[in-house]
């Protein structure tokens, strides 16, 4: 999940009309304000899913606008430039302090999933130690509660003539968290109010992604904020490959955790759910194996995508040996996969030896293209049958990770201008005529499973209704059963800082 | 062709409809299904009415397509995720009772406004985030498979019952039960082939999904083996997070369920709070932790094993 902080949470509550205490946000090395709205003021640092702010320095209480300045500074500093700006709140006569949560309940056998709207009059300081305090409302999503009903189940330790403000400021906050598909929606506190009204005085939420509407991407996701600041050059790496080829899931995360001394250092390639589960399971077991990263590609992504991601699993530095492996049963077609890893470890600068799985369409093309294909590798390679699960695998994890590296050179960069640029996926395809001096359709043309190249009098050209799917048949073909008249190029992401 | 779709959604012969058939995915999907043997009769993409894709007539909606061919009763989904929602109330809505919702990033508030939706219905969905349902007597729904020859070669009748929270996972418990001399770990510790041409089959595959609030659960599921005469041994891939592993044990434990049970559980070293790569296996709490469940389906008399080379073993033991 990802969090807003209290700033953007305040934005999108007071626009179901619930009150929020006054404040000015703002941004990160813009000038103090002229004026305040009062003192004294509290400035709080805006880190999404940031926690325990005061202890760490992040919230502090200010009661003259000549203090403001330094204040600031000294947020900043604490913050160490995680932060998004700073929120200069007003500071309130609070007579009680309540605390209200908006959540999901994902439901059982016994009871339908829904909303929950959670609340304690007992104030929110230490909530988490004392759900006794806590009245639990729960709603369906298709049906909210009223003012009404909410009104109906607060405790009879809320006062009669701030009920209905209460109720009807708890009734804006299921509205918000409905409309903009929250996780988690929580004010703590809302402050009553000698005046007998209420008003959220802090306030948080959490969200999923997937959740945001395209017009409210501005106000959820931030660019730049501490999530892509976080991902290692590798990573954005990954997230280069993944915005010019969005298809499937090309995940990848490396482990930040330093390897203990004198465990095997395995980066993985692992496809989908099942073998992330798998290798979990595996590992548990085995203190001794350091996983540099977790990786995710599944879902119908092309070889020429695989590839990419697999050059960038393989630069990882320090790693021994790469296990690649799903589930064991997968629906990509398994020799396209093959080739990816093929050409990876041809054409990587760091390839390591391997231990890969093949497991589901057409298994049994990807083992014997691997078994052709392996002289070509500068690396040891074993590969295994789906019914060898990666238990079994990580035995051999040390002898292939110790075995000595082969004497066989990367092929040399395409020359001379592509015959054709692919844009979806993208890469780009080498024909060499020179090479294929023949009448008859080359090896390369023919293993093309779409009908996208074509042969024609001697000639290369494309079938326009047809499309590339980035398999990498042609290239595998060119070179086990032609004169490797087609070479793929497939362009990295630039160095990232 | 009745197979399991009687025992879930009270359907003796599935006609379907084919959401999104327009689109790259749901057009090769289409042939993938049709080729292996079922009736996909009418495909639906908003807009795109009046089409034909592969001799399948396009409607705009599912009621448009239902009054067409009143037979309809079942409906494929292969729409983007924020589309999900809305094209599973139209099928709702046009009464079909049975539906298979293939994507993947589903938002939960979707998931649960679904489930609401449908609770006060007749409709059965499988999924968010599921590969289908495939049964040997004919007929497969979503993806199973890859290719409708690799699904025909790989998953044959017989009398395993395979439900799973993993896409990978059920298509390897279905295919792997199917697969003559598998080696795997037998019941006197030894590992080796576990039987030769008679391999015990699979009645049934079904993907209840990895998303943490699934249309049909794996309690559904097995209800549904239980009532099914083909299916002696029900094999589950279940893991952390959701009831669902939990919901099954006490349903064995009331008697519910009767039918020999091998699950293998998933997550032993899943922490709680970090996500997962199936939205559902994040432990919220401690009855959706790995140990928890694990207990709970032990205390029921259900086999649990941690590898998954032990599953087919523990199958065949409970087979004998």
């Amino acid at each position: 999940m990802s969090a807003l902080p209290e700033y953007r949470t305040r934005v999108i509550l007071e626009g179901e009309g619930v009150p929020v205490v006054q404040g000015i946000f703002l941004e990160t090395g813009s000038a103090p304000p002229d004026a305040l709205p009062g003192t004294p003021v509290y400035l709080k640092a805006q880190i999404p899913g940031a926690t325990s702010r005061k202890a760490q320095g992040l919230v502090r209480r200010v009661d003259s606008i000549d203090d403001i300045p330094i204040e600031l500074k000294a947020i900043e500093q604490a913050a160490d430039g995680a932060m998004e700006g700073i929120l200069i709140a007003s500071g309130l006569d609070i007579i009680k302090e309540y605390y209200a949560a908006c959540t999901l309940d994902f439901g059982s056998e016994e009871r339908l999933p829904g909303g929950v709207l959670v609340f304690s009059a007992e104030g929110g300081s230490g909530v988490e130690e004392r759900s006794g305090s806590l009245v639990s409302i729960p709603f369906l999503l298709i049906a909210p509660p009223s003012p009404g009903d909410i009104m109906d189940a607060l405790p009879s330790s809320v006062p009669e003539a701030s009920a209905e403000s209460l109720a009807s400021l708890l009734h804006g906050m299921i509205g918000t968290f409905l409309k903009y598909r929250l996780t988690v929606l929580e004010a703590n506190p809302v402050g009553l109010l000698a005046d007998g009204s209420v008003t959220v005085v802090d306030c948080r939420a959490e969200f999923e992604k997937s959740a945001v509407r395209k017009g409210d991407r501005d106000l959820f996701i931030t660019p730049g904020s501490k999530g892509s600041a976080d991902l290692t050059p590798l990573e954005r790496k990954v997230a280069a490959i993944n915005a010019a080829d969005p298809s499937g899931t090309g995940f990848f995360r490396q482990n930040r955790e330093v390897p203990p001394a004198g465990a095997l250092r395995v980066a993985t390639n692992l496809c989908g759910g099942g073998g992330k589960m798998l290798w979990e399971m595996t590992t548990g077991y085995r203190p001794s194996i350091f996983t540099m990263n977790e990786s995710d590609t599944s879902g119908g992504l092309s070889a020429f995508k695989s590839c990419r991601i697999l050059k960038v699993i393989l630069s990882q530095e320090g790693a021994q040996v790469l296990i690649l492996t799903g589930s064991g049963m997968a629906f990509q077609n398994q020799h396209h996969l093959a080739a990816a890893v093929w050409k990876a470890l041809r054409e990587s600068p760091t390839p390591l030896p391997c231990l890969l799985r093949f497991g589901g369409t057409d298994e049994n093309r990807a083992r014997e293209l691997f078994e052709r294909v392996s002289g070509s590798l500068p690396v040891q390679v074993r590969t295994y049958p789906a019914e060898i699960f990666p238990n079994a695998m990580a035995d051999d994890l040390e002898v292939i990770a110790l075995s000595e590296a082969l004497s066989v050179d990367p092929p040399p960069p395409a020359q001379g201008e592509p015959f054709l640029t692919v844009e979806v996926p993208p890469g780009r395809i080498f024909f060499y005529p020179e090479l294929w001096p023949f009448e008859e359709s080359p090896p390369s043309v023919t293993a093309c499973p779409t009908g996208f190249l074509k042969w024609e009098d001697g000639t290369l050209s494309v079938d326009t209704e047809a499309r590339c799917i980035g398999c990498l048949m042609c290239e595998c073909a060119a070179l086990l059963d032609g004169n490797s008249e087609i070479r793929i190029e497939l362009d990295m992401p630039e160095e990232v800082d | 062709m009745a197979g399991i779709l009687k025992h879930l959604a009270g359907i003796e012969t599935p006609e379907t409809l084919v959401f999104g058939i327009t689109g790259r995915q749901g057009r090769s999907k289409s042939r993938l299904m049709k080729k292996y043997g079922t009736h996909i009769i009418a495909g639906c993409t908003p807009g795109k009415g009046g089409q034909e894709i592969d001799g399948v007539p396009v409607f705009n909606s599912a009621a448009e397509a239902v009054e067409a061919f009143p037979r309809l009763n079942t409906a494929v989904l292969f729409v983007p995720a924020g589309a999900v929602k809305k094209a599973a109330m139209d099928a709702i809505d046009a009464g079909l009772a049975f539906l298979v919702l293939a994507a993947d990033g589903v938002p939960v508030h979707d998931e649960i406004i679904l489930k609401e939706y449908a609770a006060t219905r007749d409709t059965v969905y499988l999924g968010p985030n599921t590969v289908g349902l495939l049964d040997t007597d004919g007929y497969l729904f979503g993806l199973i498979g890859g290719s409708a020859t690799w699904a025909k070669r790989n998953y044959l009748p017989g009398k395993v019952g395979v439900i799973s929270r993993s896409g990978g996972l059920s298509q390897l418990l279905g295919a792997f039960h199917c697969r003559p001399d598998l080696p795997g770990l037998r019941s006197d510790g030894s590992f080796g082939p576990l039987w030769g041409d008679d391999f015990p089959g699979v009645s049934a595959v079904v993907c209840v999904g990895g998303d943490p609030v699934p249309g049909v659960s794996i309690l559904d599921a097995a209800r549904a083996f239980e009532k099914d005469p083909r299916t002696e041994v029900i094999a589950v891939y279940g893991e952390t997070g959701t009831t669902q592993e939990n919901d099954l044990a006490r349903a064995v434990t009331a008697g519910e369920i009767s039918k020999p049970i091998v699950v293998f559980l998933g997550g032993k070293f899943t922490q709680a709070g970090v996500a997962q790569s199936h939205a559902g296996a994040m432990i919220r709490n401690k009855e959706e932790s790995w140990g928890a469940k694990k207990e709970a389906l032990e205390t029921a008399g259900i086999t649990v094993v941690e590898r998954p080379d032990a599953v087919f073993g523990a199958v065949l033991g409970k087979l004998d």
